[in-house]
């Protein structure tokens, strides 16, 4: 009888915050199209990055056609993914890889101080410029290199989302371990910076306690083999997974945040917004 | 009725230090057991030297950190326990941190605090037109927050804090950085906000300006101990008990004789300033010997500076401490 309203209340929090969210991004670009031209040389910088070792792995596959069951397609629908992912996540919650930084330095003070729950409104707070290139890359290379039909391409949205979400929860736990060590700044890049490379290698490459590795501590599992096994053959299961595989990435970070959190000491270092 | 109360609010730091068995655990106390109520309406100076627990207790008030033991409610809520709800209804300015864009105007920043606390758009404008009209904001309403003044920077960071309208403010240092104008400009703003619209200021500030000109009660805090608690009127009749003599006279004066508990500052052929602690010396004994000393043209008694007799309270052992 009390589902309709919850569902009704659910819904207008979820679209309250939609709104909070474009209202941030807005701002965001505003706050990154005062300097033009470092954004843009950031954001093509990143471009072509990603576009070199798309450009290496080309090359390799024309000397060795297939690696362990994979063709150039599937690499460079990897890399799609997870460009896309890692920058869908970090353009909108661009703070999820400054929350170390934010948690020793007792920046936290100011955002504990608004009406909106805590970690998503934080996380909101700043754009990654460099996310913009990558996010750019995924849609770009996938639709250009791979030539998706349009139920592909659904699926291709669907997975890049939940690997966004996994990359969120990712950065937020390793964020987090401030509130235990101090200062896990240096500690916390060095294990995004190792999601990030394995989460650029085809997957099947991968055996024995490597593998299990990339579903526990460095979960690029979840982004360099099901999803891509997902989408090669319309997998449901490897959706799923993947799916579950981010939710619990993202549950375990938002877990260690809000844990943390209880240890928040502040501080009384001077700061600036945008 | 209370707007803000602290029963035996109580805050320790813990800080770890060395190695395996060489470790230690080292725990400072911050906020020692205060207690306190701030009536609605009134203007409270927290006032003491770095390191007091001021801003710790600032922070406990506004739930951003959770006491070790002790409660405290503010407008009847638990700051740490329901910090969202309370959220809406106080607004919060650290001096050292900002809560405006820096590379945006203060325009877009209040636009975007208005959707934060799901202001209705039309009482977002109105509210807004009063601040920027009140708050002179107009004249740097699109300029980028990094290319103000810290004086206007800090114009707009009270009126940000003020946005949703807020029954209780917290001012954490707000006049720090700021040249004698600026700082008189705020003061202003913040006093004439005080009264007219009946919000509670609970004001922390090294500047005994803000003090005399803003609050209408100090509460000094050392080592996170209530020392004084006290009008701020009452502060410099009642608790020092020395006074400044400044004497001008017609003719040269006669050499001042040495008197137990007065020091002589200043000393010409036709002025003379004396120090006189009232303790150990009436004051009616110095002026009849100042009287005797040469023809009087004109006379004034005046309080020390409050600078001095903050700074004395500070040095003060707890015994002598009489609110």
């Amino acid at each position: 009888m009390e589902v309709k309203p919850m569902v009704i209340k659910a819904m207008s929090r979820l679209l309250n915050y939609l709104g909070l969210a474009t209202a941030y991004i807005r701002l965001n670009w505003h706050a990154h199209l005062e300097y033009r031209g470092a954004f843009l040389s950031q954001l093509i910088a990143m471009l072509l990055n990603n576009l070199m070792w798309v450009a290496f792995w080309v090359l390799f596959f024309t000397r060795f056609p297939v690696l362990r069951g994979w063709t150039v397609q599937d690499v460079v629908t990897l890399w799609a993914i997870a460009a896309a992912g890692f920058g869908l996540a970090h353009a909108i919650y661009g703070n999820a890889l400054q929350l170390a930084t934010l948690i020793t330095q007792g920046q936290l003070d100011v955002w504990m101080l608004y009406p909106r729950v805590l970690l998503p409104h934080l996380l909101l707070g700043r754009m990654n410029a460099t996310s913009w290139g990558d996010l750019l890359f995924g849609y770009g290379v996938y639709l250009g290199f791979v030539h998706p039909d349009l139920v592909h391409f659904v699926w291709f949205v669907g997975l890049t989302t939940a690997i966004a979400a996994l990359f969120v929860g990712f950065s937020v736990l390793t964020g987090s371990l401030s509130f235990y060590l101090g200062n896990a700044s240096a500690l916390s890049e060095q294990w995004r910076f190792a999601m990030l490379s394995f989460s650029t290698y085809p997957g099947t490459l991968f055996e024995g306690g490597i593998k299990l590795l990339l579903y526990t501590l460095i979960p690029a599992g979840f982004v360099a083999y099901l999803p891509i096994e997902a989408l090669r053959s319309l997998s449901w299961i490897h959706a799923v997974w993947t799916i579950v595989g981010s939710i619990a990435v993202l549950g375990v970070g938002i877990g260690v945040f809000y844990h943390g959190l209880r240890r928040y000491e502040s501080g009384n270092l001077m700061e600036m917004r945008g | 009725m209370t707007a803000v109360q602290l029963a035996h609010l109580y805050k320790t730091f813990t800080f770890n230090r060395g190695w395996g068995r060489q470790r230690k655990q080292t725990e400072v106390t911050a906020v020692d057991h205060i207690s306190l109520n701030v009536p609605e309406g009134q203007a409270i100076a927290f006032i003491g030297p770095n390191g007091a627990g001021k801003s710790t207790t600032i922070k406990m008030l506004t739930g951003i950190l959770h006491p070790t033991a002790g409660t405290a409610t503010v407008l009847g809520q638990v700051p740490w326990r329901d910090r969202r709800t309370l959220s809406r209804q106080i607004g919060v300015v650290f001096g050292q941190r900002s809560q405006l864009w820096y590379h945006l105007p203060p325009r877009d920043t209040l636009e975007l605090l208005a959707r934060i606390y799901d202001l209705d758009p039309q009482d977002y404008r109105k509210r807004r037109e009063v601040l920027v009209e009140r708050f002179g904001l107009s004249e740097f309403w699109s300029t980028p927050v990094r290319k103000l003044s810290l004086g206007q920077r800090m114009r707009a960071e009270v009126a940000a804090s003020l946005l949703h309208s807020p029954q209780v403010v917290f001012l954490d240092e707000p006049t720090i950085g700021l040249d004698v104008l600026a700082r008189q400009e705020l003061r202003d703003l913040i006093c004439e906000w005080n009264r007219q619209e009946g919000v509670t200021v609970f004001l922390t500030s090294h500047d005994t300006g803000d003090i005399e000109r803003v609050a209408q009660r100090v509460v000094v805090i050392n080592h996170g101990r209530i020392v004084l608690d006290a009008p701020v009127s009452q502060l410099r009749q009642q608790y020092l008990s020395e006074k400044i003599l400044s004497v001008q006279f017609h003719t040269t004066i006669l050499p001042f004789p040495i008197l137990s508990g007065v020091r002589q500052l200043e000393a010409t052929d036709y002025t003379l300033k004396l120090e006189i602690d009232t303790r150990l010396m009436p004051i009616e004994q110095v002026i009849t010997q100042v009287l005797q000393a040469g023809s009087v043209a004109d006379m004034a008694i005046e309080d020390p500076p409050l600078d001095a007799v903050i700074a004395h309270i500070y040095t003060q052992p707890a015994e002598e401490r009489s609110p």
